[in-house]
């Protein structure tokens, strides 16, 4: 499936290439990866057992594994558990697409934001309000894909020969539509009033919101990036290495865009902008995975899920006034979390 | 110069004066008019008004009462959420009147209110938002009294004081006795049932973002206008807060079944053209909501004009309750 548990060629830091064996380094990332998991489960448990209501921890397991359509149980069922399953699904998206990002555009400070997705999405959003299409979940749901999509695409097709001009584009591109968007929202009060609650992302009341297809699309998109982890470690070597070594560059480049744009516009459709995961994720693991990018791929996948569960469960219980948005919370950390990072392992090479 | 142009400029100088002194004695009769003047006690201090004021500025909460009242109106702010409630002649004569200032009060237009050189300022905001309106700019153009809502039920009260302020009390209490007499004929027609059933309001004011949903109590939006018929709204804020927060709340959608599992029967606001608002739906699209007894039972209530801030608007919404309510008498 990849090259986790395989011998892999990673780029070390001042372009070495070193040989990662299955008997060398992979044994300790095997357990980290596995005790990843184990407090991925834990965390999810917990944000299913807290809530506005007090259900108690033996009708939480009930309500999973023998369901009787208490008021309880239907908590657990239709209002948590797909609530828990978002925020796994969102995180590794977030976090899967910032690795992607950094690791084709070489820099330590992208994040899929960069590709102009929330710009689109937010635009999106703003001109379908504009015209009165957005009437519900579906309707913001539907505008946030196709916006974050085209936006994503036309960053792609304009800056697809050299990481600087994506990025570059990317910036851009985010910078005119933010400022388009800005003004119809001031230009027309009840734009921005829909606006603000989607401006700030959240994971609250989207368990009526149709979620299987972006659920799905992530979950393709998870598999394809495993699948495409051990070229992207090739071309993590550098452009003319790849080229040296045989690998496509183009095909891969335009594979690994593709997945950002699904994977970072799914999340932000179903979500709204969640900014830092996809920035953080990536430092924090890039350590432990020790250059390897099918480990760093798999890491993010299970850190990124930790790091939105453990976010959205503080967004419930940090006030007691209520909810706060998953982004707030993912603001307030992931600024002191990435600076931790940086400075106790360096950026890390890319 | 001539002495027939000198002749001539003299004249002209003449003539001027004599209608310039025609304009300051007619200003002077004005002045007289404007000179009778009382203290109204208003939410910024007891302001010296006019007793009769012929012009009159109104903005927020004063707009509809004011053009009910027939008050003197030369310029009123805009006020779009009204427009559903407002009738046919009420809503013609908003339209035609200038606007002097947006839906916010940061919008306020102070040279268009200049020029309209009102003799009277009404500003029907709340006390928080006051805050956003320069009243010092606005009491150098004429007296402003601030008559802000606070309570939603305490729309009777304030209207009548934004009416007296205008000194269109007349006209206010006649519509309030068309609106009291209807009230009580439907009172009459509903107790046998209204005052039996315990009953709870969902408000249109919920936000889906944040998975919470709004339940209304007695004297909210969604209820005081019900309770002229007898409807017994049960239950009480929690933490209440200022305003409407002190009789209406903001818990998660988890906290429905508790919240509204002893209601009798419910009722829901729905906008203007009956259509089923956002925060609203989100409330009835929930397992919990199906899971609830009086949705079970069949007993839920969708109430129109629940913003009714006025008695003419009012009697839409009694007009609307009666419709919704009508089933209830065929149990």
């Amino acid at each position: 499936m990849t090259g986790a548990g395989r011998a892999s060629k990673a780029p070390a830091p001042g372009g070495r290439v070193r040989e990662v064996t299955s008997s060398g380094r992979a044994t300790p990332r095997v357990a980290l990866l596995v005790g990843g998991l184990v407090l991925l489960v834990a965390v999810a448990v917990v944000s299913i057992g807290i809530g506005a209501r007090s259900v108690p921890p033996a009708e939480v397991v009930r309500a999973l594994f023998d369901f009787q359509g208490t008021d309880d149980h239907v908590i657990v069922r239709d209002v948590r558990a797909p609530r828990a399953l978002l925020a796994v699904a969102v995180g590794a998206a977030l976090a899967l697409a910032g690795a992607l990002i950094q690791t084709l555009a070489r820099n330590p400070l992208a994040e899929p934001g960069i590709l102009g997705v929330t710009a689109g999405a937010g635009f999106a959003i703003t001109l379908g309000s504009a015209l009165g299409l957005t009437g519900g979940q579906v309707g913001e749901l539907g505008f946030s894909i196709v916006g974050s999509v085209l936006a994503a695409l036309l960053v792609a097709a304009v800056g697809r020969r050299s990481p600087l001009r994506l990025v570059l584009t990317g910036v851009a591109l985010t910078a005119v539509l933010s400022g388009v968007a800005m003004g119809l929202r001031l230009m027309l009060p009840d734009v921005f009033d829909s606006y603000r609650f989607w401006s700030v992302g959240s994971l609250a009341a989207r368990e009526q919101a149709p979620l299987a297809l972006p659920l799905a699309a992530i979950g393709v998109c998870l598999i394809g990036a495993l699948l495409l982890s051990r070229a992207l470690n090739v071309l993590a070597l550098g452009e003319s290495v790849a080229n040296t070594l045989g690998a496509s560059v183009g095909r891969v480049r335009i594979a690994a865009l593709a997945l950002i744009t699904v994977l970072s516009g799914a999340a932000t459709a179903v979500a709204g902008p969640i900014l830092f995961v996809g920035l953080i994720v990536p430092h924090l693991v890039r350590r432990p995975a020790g250059g390897s990018v099918p480990w760093l791929i798999l890491y993010t996948m299970v850190v990124g899920p930790i790091l939105l569960l453990v976010a959205d469960i503080g967004s419930r219980v940090l006030l007691p006034t209520g909810e706060v948005p998953v982004a707030v919370v993912t603001a307030f950390l992931g600024g002191p979390m990435l600076i931790w990072a940086v400075r106790r392992h360096g950026a890390g090479a890319l | 110069m001539s002495l027939r142009r000198s002749s001539a400029l003299v004249g002209a100088l003449a003539l001027a004066l004599v209608v310039t002194g025609c304009g300051s004695s007619k200003d002077g009769s004005d002045a007289a008019g404007k000179g009778k003047t009382r203290v109204f006690a208003a939410d910024n201090g007891k302001i010296t008004i006019p007793a009769d004021p012929k012009r009159v500025v109104a903005t927020g909460y004063a707009v509809p009462a004011m053009i009910e009242a027939d008050a003197s109106l030369v310029g009123i702010s805009s006020w779009k959420r009204g427009e559903p409630l407002m009738s046919k002649k009420d809503l013609a004569t908003y339209k035609k009147l200038p606007k002097v200032a947006g839906e916010l009060a940061k919008e306020t237009n102070y040279e268009a209110i200049a020029e309209a050189e009102p003799d009277l300022i009404v500003i029907g905001v709340p006390a928080p938002v006051l805050g956003d309106i320069d009243v010092q700019r606005l009491e150098s153009i004429a007296p402003v009294v601030a008559i802000g809502p606070t309570v939603p039920s305490a729309w009777r009260k304030l209207t009548r004081k934004q009416s007296d302020a205008a000194g269109s009390l007349k006209k206010f209490d006649a519509v309030q006795k068309r609106y009291e007499a209807k009230a009580a004929k439907l009172a009459k027609k509903y107790e046998g049932v209204l005052p039996e059933l315990k009953l709870g309001h969902v408000g249109a004011y919920g936000e889906v973002a944040k998975g919470t949903f709004q339940r209304e109590f007695g004297n909210s939006w969604g209820t005081n206008i019900a309770e002229d018929l007898g409807a017994k709204y049960y239950g009480k804020v929690k933490k209440p807060g200022p305003g409407s927060h002190a009789v209406s709340e903001y818990p998660s959608i988890e906290e429905l079944p508790a919240s509204l599992r002893a209601a009798d029967a419910i009722t829901y606001s729905v906008q203007a053209d009956g259509s089923v608002p956002k925060a609203v739906k989100y409330v009835m699209d929930s397992k919990l909501w199906k899971n609830l007894p009086a949705v079970k039972a069949g007993k839920t209530y969708p109430l129109r004009y629940t913003e009714a801030a006025t008695y003419g608007q009012a009697m839409k919404t009694l007009d609307a309750i009666d419709k919704s309510f009508a089933p209830l008498l065929k149990r």
